[in-house]
Formats: structure tokens, C-alpha cells, sequence
């Protein structure tokens, strides 16, 4: 009798002290957020672009600064000198042949970028999901040999790009290994896989993702980051527009 | 005895004038609108024609073999060499002059405007067409500097003028986005309000360094020397330029091209069908009137038919009737409808307000064309019609026994 008792003391307090530990959506989807942001960051990277012409490679160098910041310019002949910058609060392109900033707004956000299946309204999404939308842990699963989290995330504010995110993501390092992206209704939009990461400073990073938009034919985009640096210092002004036109 | 008819007929007629002029009138309102209705497709022809071989196709286009199949994912990396082109059509003895362009949609940023861009050699266009005579404000863009001339309309809708700088974005033959900022230099108005409402043009040079197409153009279009059939010539140039170029290319006439003007030619052939019915239908008042007046003169066709006169003859003289009617009602009713085409072939019928908004390639004045052939046809067409339709009655007049006939006196 004092057996069972002991027992089932035990096996109560094993499922109270799980309970305790295991992680709510909310808190998987900020871990996953925080791997993703540093506080600096510098990288060389190609597009692979691959439709139903052939395949177009266009290389870039890239900038970050914490979550919203960052600065792309293009070095491949066709694009060579073009410049992709995010602020806070806006997404602007610079082109060498054009005098004026182009501020990206409305419905040119939703122009692919260089042809790719990358939108420049994809580049606007914040870091921060937990705060845009309400997450859901729909259960478990493995991709490409990895444990996953599967999540539900459905958009609570208008800002961002995609109503509804499904992400699969690492038990253990919190790399979203997946994501699809869907509108209200639920037709997919978008999909993307990561294909190899590499560990920087015991964070694993995402050096090849897999680019697909479900509304074209036959296309995706193939994004490698080579050289990837974090943590490094960077001028103040980069992330400006005044820097931006040099 | 025939000639006795004849003047019977004539006599007839003017005897019942109001039958007669009803009768004639309902003929030369048809004639006169089929005459008028033929002079204005065929002045719309023309001009399409025009428009379609100075600022659309040429004569012969020569494009990029997979451009079409494409088309509708704006491939502007299917473009062809115009170096090898240029050399094949230089010695090609069937062409008289041949211009290269390159034609892209764009996005004016500030006003997200959608226009399409026309890059264009300047200096073989003023052979090509009339560019001149279409610059309506200040001058042609000069090669290698970024300067445009636009629409006049497109820029009355932007409220931009002469001086005013424009940032155009576009997916370049890499597949990509670029953006280049130009000077608006000169305003044109070409006769399509298409062109004027949605197109600027700018140096060859320039766009093919902003779209990425160094040493390529989208297509060259091709004016024939007089006399030269373009359905003809295409496949002769199409061999040249291949063998020149060392690939193959869609090099096909104007006609093969356009759907809109093979439309318009079957227009015609429909209106010639309209053309019938109108006839027809005034040919039925020629009947009614025919009618009324055979049972009017039951007492005359009694008495000519007591005093012998055949059925045959009486056909042949109820028939002159109609036939004279019908001359003299299509002399009258062509005669009108040639000085109206005549009068609108000088003044145009303005269709701006119509065709705003719509990409047609017709101008927005058209000018009805007078065909010496088609009126001729639409004159013979309109009596040999109404002298037909008398038939009808005629032939009923000669069954008429005079015993019967002398009944109604």
C-alpha cells in the first residue's frame, strides 16, 4: 500500500515538474527568434534563381544590425551597385542609374526581388513573431532527420506579410528546419526549407535555404550565405540613407 | 416592241410620282449607307494597315523564336542580334528601310504608373516614319544621354511637362529589376491614342544598357520596297537572316501578325452580307409598291391582256418598272454617299472620345476612303437586288386572267 503510494507521489511529481518545463509555442517561437538576431552581422551569399527560362545566379554582400536593420547590395554584373535597405520602418532600393531612393510601399512590396521567389515584403516581417501573432503547438514531427516542434502561427496585426505561418522547428538548437506561409484562407503561398546550417558561436545558422512561391510554375530560389561573420563592428551610418547612395 | 415597253415603264413611273419617289428612296437610302458604311471600313483598313506597319509590326518583324510562346512572362531576354540582322537585311534588295526597337513595361515610381518604354534608334527612325511631324513640344532624345520623349497625353494625365525627370523601373534581360531616372525632353502625338496615352521613347542606346541587352534588340521591323508583297518577301528575308544569324527566328509579315486587322478584313466580308440585307429590305417597299400598283391597275392589265399583251410581257414591263426605279434610286443614293465620304474623307470622324482607354491599333481620327471599284459594286449590286425583288409581284401580275381582271372595273 505505502508502495503505490510512493509510486504514484512520484509519477505525479514527474508530470507536475514536465508540465513545468515544457515549452509553451510562445516561448518556442522566441527562443527560435532570438538564434536569429545578432547583434551584427556580415556575409557574401549568391541567389540561385532557378524559372521556367533556366537558372540565374546573383550574388550580394549583406549587413545586419540587430532585428530590423539590415543592407544588401548586389555584386553580380546584371545588379552590380543595386542596394536592398531596411530600417525599422521602411524598405528602400537604391539603383546607380536612378537619382532619386525608391521607397518600396504598398503594392511594389509584393514585387519579387531580382526575379527570385523572394518578395521585398518578405524582408519586412520583424523578428519578433510572438508579438504579431498567436502561436498554437500542433504536436511533433521529424524533418529531414530532425526533431521538430510543428507550429501554427496565425497573424493578430495587419503588418505582416503572411496571415498564417506553419513552422517546424528544432527541439534542440530552435532552427525553424521549415516554414509554409499562407493566406486567410489557407492556400499556400510560400515555402521554405532549409538545406544546410552551420554552428557560429553555439547557435546554428541557415547557409542554404530553399525558396519557393507556390503562386509561380516551376521556380525557386536556392539562397547560400558564404563568409558569414557575426558580431563584428560595423559603421553607424550604414543602415542610412545618406550611405546608402554612395 | 421592247422599246414600246420601255417607254410604257417610264410612262408609268412618272405617272405615279410619290409611288415612284417612295419606291427609289428606299433604294438610295440603302445605297447610300452601304456607300458610306464600305468607304469607312475601308478608311479604318488603311489606317490600321498604317499604323500597324509604321509603329507596331513593320511589314516583316523580326523577333526571338520563342518571344510569342512567352510573351505573356514579359521574356525580355528573348532578343535578337542585331549586329547579324542588320548585316543580312543591309544587303537584302526586297527591303527599303528597318528599324530596331525595343519595347518594355515599366513603372513610373512616385505615381506607380504602368507605361511601356519604346527604345528606338532615333536617326533611322525619321526614315521609318514621320517622327518629326509627331513631335508635338521640344526634340528628339539624343543617344547616350537618359532622355525621353513622351505621350502627350500620358504626360497631360501625370501632369509632367518638357524639363521634368522621370525614375522608370523594369525587368531587364537578366531578370531582373533596374531603375533608371530620364529627362523628358520632347512630347509626341501619334495618330493611335494608345501610343500617346501609355508610351514613351527613349535612345536605343540607353535602354539597351538598362535593360541589360547590350548588342540585342526585341525586334526589327521591316518596310518593303513599293511593289513588294510582305507575305511574299517574309520567308525570303526569314532565309537570309537565319543563314546570317545561325539561328532561327519569327520572321513573319504583317497580316500573319496582326489579329485585329485579319478581324477587320473579315468585317468586310460581313458587311458585304449586311450590304444584302439592307437591299433587301428597301427592296420590300419596291415589292409593296409594285403590288399595290398591279392591284391598282387590275383594269390596265385587263385591257392589255384582252387586247393581247402575254404574261411574259407583262412581267418584262412590271419588271422595267422596278429596274428604272431602282437606277435612278442608286444613281441618287451613291451619289449622296460618295460627296459624304468625300466631305468626311477631308474632315475625319473623330473617335478619340470612344477609343480612350482602349489599346486598338486605329487611329483616333479615322478617314473614310473611297473605292471607285467597291461603289461601282455597291451601285450595280443595289439595282440588280431591287430589279430582282420586282420579280415577285411581276410574276403574279402575269397570271391575272383578263376576264378576272376586268372584274374590279
Amino acid at each position: 500500500m505505502n508502495n503505490k503510494i510512493i509510486v504514484l507521489i512520484i509519477l505525479l511529481t514527474l508530470v507536475v515538474v514536465g508540465s513545468v518545463f515544457a515549452l509553451t509555442g510562445e516561448e518556442i517561437v522566441r527562443k527560435a527568434d532570438d538564434m536569429q538576431i545578432f547583434d551584427t552581422s556580415e556575409a557574401t551569399g549568391e541567389m540561385r534563381i532557378k524559372d521556367r527560362f533556366g537558372i540565374k545566379v546573383s550574388t550580394f554582400n549583406s549587413w545586419s544590425r540587430g532585428a530590423d536593420e539590415s543592407l544588401i547590395e548586389f555584386t553580380s554584373r546584371a545588379e552590380r551597385g543595386q542596394k536592398v535597405l531596411r530600417t525599422e520602418d521602411e524598405l528602400y532600393l537604391y539603383f546607380p542609374d536612378a537619382e532619386e531612393i525608391i521607397r518600396m510601399q504598398g503594392a511594389m512590396l509584393r514585387q519579387s526581388m531580382l526575379g527570385s521567389d523572394v518578395s521585398y515584403e518578405d524582408m519586412t516581417g520583424g523578428k519578433d513573431r510572438v508579438s504579431q501573432y498567436d502561436v498554437e503547438l500542433l504536436g511533433e514531427e521529424t524533418v529531414s532527420g530532425h526533431e521538430c516542434y510543428v507550429l501554427m502561427m496565425v497573424a493578430n496585426v495587419r503588418t505582416v506579410p503572411y496571415p498564417k505561418e506553419k513552422v517546424w522547428i528544432d527541439k534542440e538548437t530552435f532552427l525553424g528546419w521549415k516554414a509554409e506561409y499562407y493566406t486567410k484562407s489557407g492556400r499556400l503561398l510560400k515555402e521554405i526549407e532549409i538545406l544546410k546550417a552551420k554552428e557560429f558561436d553555439g547557435r546554428l545558422i541557415a547557409t542554404e535555404t530553399r525558396i519557393s512561391d507556390k503562386m509561380k510554375t516551376d521556380t525557386e530560389t536556392i539562397m547560400i550565405l558564404e563568409d558569414l561573420k557575426i558580431d563584428i563592428p560595423l559603421e553607424d551610418d550604414l543602415f542610412s540613407l545618406e550611405e546608402l547612395s554612395w | 416592241m421592247k422599246m414600246h415597253l420601255a417607254k410604257t415603264a417610264l410612262k408609268n413611273i412618272s405617272r405615279h410620282k410619290v409611288r415612284s419617289i417612295l419606291s427609289g428612296t428606299a433604294i438610295g437610302i440603302s445605297a447610300m449607307a452601304i456607300v458610306a458604311l464600305f468607304s469607312l471600313i475601308q478608311g479604318m483598313s488603311d489606317d490600321m494597315a498604317y499604323n500597324l506597319k509604321t509603329y507596331y509590326t513593320g511589314e516583316v518583324r523580326v523577333k526571338h523564336v520563342d518571344y510569342e510562346i512567352n510573351e505573356r512572362y514579359n521574356p525580355m531576354h528573348l532578343t535578337v542580334d542585331w549586329e547579324s540582322v542588320n548585316d543580312a537585311l543591309e544587303q537584302d534588295e526586297s527591303v527599303d528601310t528597318y528599324v530596331p526597337r525595343i519595347t518594355f513595361p515599366s513603372i513610373f515610381y512616385g505615381s506607380n504608373y504602368g507605361a511601356v518604354g519604346v527604345g528606338a534608334d532615333f536617326a533611322r527612325e525619321a526614315e521609318f516614319q514621320d517622327l518629326e511631324g509627331s513631335l508635338k513640344a521640344g526634340r528628339l532624345p539624343e543617344n547616350g544621354k537618359n532622355e525621353m520623349m513622351m505621350g502627350a497625353t500620358l504626360a497631360r494625365d501625370l501632369k509632367l511637362k518638357l524639363g521634368d525627370k522621370v525614375t522608370v523601373m523594369s525587368t531587364t534581360a537578366a531578370r531582373g529589376t533596374n531603375a533608371i531616372t530620364l529627362e523628358i525632353v520632347g512630347l509626341f502625338a501619334f495618330p493611335v491614342g494608345s501610343l500617346n496615352s501609355k508610351y514613351f521613347w527613349v535612345p536605343l542606346d540607353r535602354t539597351q544598357y538598362f535593360l541589360r541587352m547590350e548588342g540585342s534588340v526585341q525586334e526589327v521591323l521591316i518596310k518593303l520596297k513599293e511593289g513588294v508583297a510582305s507575305k511574299a518577301a517574309a520567308p525570303l528575308i526569314k532565309e537570309a537572316v537565319e543563314a546570317r544569324a545561325g539561328v532561327e527566328m519569327d520572321i513573319r509579315s504583317w497580316e500573319e501578325l496582326s489579329t485585329t486587322y485579319g478581324m477587320l478584313k473579315m468585317a468586310q466580308m460581313v458587311y458585304n452580307f449586311v450590304a444584302m440585307f439592307f437591299f433587301l429590305l428597301g427592296s420590300t417597299v419596291i415589292i409593296n409598291t409594285t403590288m399595290m400598283v398591279i392591284f391598282e391597275r387590275m383594269r390596265e392589265i385587263g385591257t392589255l391582256g384582252a387586247l393581247g399583251m402575254h404574261g411574259k410581257e407583262l412581267i418584262r414591263l412590271f419588271f422595267l418598272e422596278g429596274t428604272f426605279i431602282s437606277m435612278i434610286g442608286s444613281a441618287f443614293g451613291v451619289a449622296i454617299g460618295v460627296a459624304l465620304t468625300l466631305w468626311l474623307s477631308k474632315t475625319g470622324i473623330d473617335y478619340t472620345d470612344a477609343m480612350s482607354g482602349m489599346d486598338f491599333e486605329m487611329s483616333s481620327i479615322v478617314y473614310p476612303q473611297l473605292s471607285v471599284g467597291r461603289t461601282a459594286f455597291v451601285y450595280f449590286y443595289s439595282v440588280i437586288i431591287a430589279s430582282a425583288a420586282t420579280f415577285i409581284p411581276s410574276r403574279h401580275a402575269a397570271k391575272i386572267e383578263p376576264v378576272e381582271a376586268l372584274r374590279y372595273v
